[in-house]
């Protein structure tokens, strides 16, 4: 074999050890396990905080308002949906009966006029759920604006909650 | 010149040919055949979990829990310009031009701009990342900080993503946005953190008409199969065939 092709050869296995040396020290451990991607990752993702609760825990201190919502309009919506994630307050709020909450367990308290809007404000999008029989679902539409407008004169606007008892509307 | 016409024997003749049909089935047996999957509702292996989501675009209201459930839950920038989760509104009026809105995502409510007269239809269409089974973002990652895990759900490596935008690009959804504040990319989970706890994500937990459905499409007694088989449901930009496993029901061609 001539000399320079030798040569040629040792610096390539000097190079490819190296680059062995180097991606062993510098791969994540667990880089390829199952894939492309340190599996390590997938566990990690789970490591986050919740924040929204599951369907029973409101009810099973607030008892009376679910006695409400049973029987209204909005017995299918869970209090999440107005009132913001509960997981902390539903936890917590226990420790503190008969003194104040602090206020990172209050929850939030839906009253003003866009509250409502949210989903009762009327759309062209939405006449379509007013009118759906075929699934008996049936969401009363307003114009914020215009039904029953707040009195200017008085200090404070009239609020939906003022008339319409949300848990039971 | 007679000779030279007749320079091919006949020996020749076979050799080179059998070389080269030899060749071409070799080269023949490397290329891989066209496997598109349009409708990714089959799940690869039936083993183990697939999970797919449904939304009935005629059942959605439009409220935005789903949007504002997802900021709070997974703690995305409350900027109007950060989404894993939103909705649009999409005005189709009687000239044939389509309006598209989405005020805040939908988390403050929607305001009909449109007057009743010019309007064609219109109807609400809540977006989120499809979780595509041959997803084009993890292709065209270069580091592997983004995967799609063998549930069927595309997630991001935080620690090892170096924050090149190049999967914000290639999501033909537009369902990836750079954290400002850690600088690297994020994107819906489909509450991976909830899922392994055995809770439903959360923008399907809160949808107040139950328009999203969530399940797994491996099992064929769940919800989500029985939604599909139901409806005639369609994915968003079939044509690109990222075997998108987000269904929407009674879907216009509009959307995009």
């Amino acid at each position: 074999m001539p000399q320079h092709i030798k040569r040629l050869i040792g610096v390539f296995a000097i190079f490819i050890v190296l680059f062995l040396v180097m991606r062993q020290v510098l791969k994540p451990s667990s880089f390829g396990e199952l894939g492309h991607f340190r599996a390590k990752a997938i566990y990690e993702n789970t490591l986050r905080p919740m924040h929204y609760t599951i369907a029973d825990s409101c009810t099973k201190c607030h008892k009376s308002i679910r006695a409400d919502k049973d029987q209204g309009f909005h017995k299918k919506l869970k209090c999440e949906v107005c009132h913001g994630p509960g997981l902390k307050h539903s936890l917590f709020a226990n420790q503190f009966k008969g003194k104040e909450l602090p206020d990172s367990l209050i929850l939030y308290k839906p009253g003003e006029r866009k509250d409502c809007a949210i989903c009762h404000q009327i759309n062209a999008a939405r006449i379509k759920i007013l009118f759906d029989t075929i699934n008996n679902t049936m969401i009363k539409q307003i114009d914020v604006a215009e039904h029953n407008p707040p009195d200017l004169k008085a200090n404070e606007p009239a609020k939906c909650i003022d008339c319409h008892n949300p848990h039971q509307p | 010149m007679k000779n030279e016409k007749n320079s091919l024997t006949r020996r020749d003749f076979f050799k080179a040919g059998t070389i080269l049909a030899s060749g071409v089935a070799i080269a023949g047996s490397a290329v891989i055949p066209y496997d598109g999957v349009l409708f990714a509702a089959e799940a690869p292996g039936a083993k183990g979990k697939w999970y797919g989501i449904g939304i009935d675009i005629n059942k959605c209201i439009g409220c935005g829990r789903c949007a504002n459930a997802c900021k709070q839950e997974n703690n995305v920038p409350k900027d109007p310009f950060y989404f894993r989760s939103w909705v649009e509104q999409y005005t189709i009026k009687n000239d044939g031009s389509v309006l598209v809105e989405s005020p805040n995502g939908g988390i403050d409510g929607f305001k009909q701009s449109v007057p009743d007269k010019e309007i064609f239809k219109s109807f609400f269409v809540p977006k989120m990342c499809n979780h595509c089974a041959k997803s084009p973002c993890t292709q065209v990652c270069p580091v592997g900080a983004t995967f799609e895990t063998e549930e069927g759900i595309v997630l991001v490596d935080e620690n090892y993503c170096i924050g090149c935008r190049y999967c914000v690009q290639a999501c033909p959804y537009g369902c990836r946005y750079i954290h400002p504040d850690k600088g690297t990319v994020d994107k819906c989970t489909l509450c991976f953190h909830r899922l392994k706890k055995g809770y439903q994500p959360a923008c399907f937990e809160i949808c107040p008409t139950e328009a999203r459905i969530f399940g797994d499409l491996n099992d064929p007694g769940s919800k989500l199969n029985y939604f599909l088989k139901n409806h005639t449901c369609m994915v968003v930009k079939p044509h690109l065939n990222t075997g998108s496993k987000l269904f929407y029901n009674a879907i216009s061609p509009e959307v995009r």
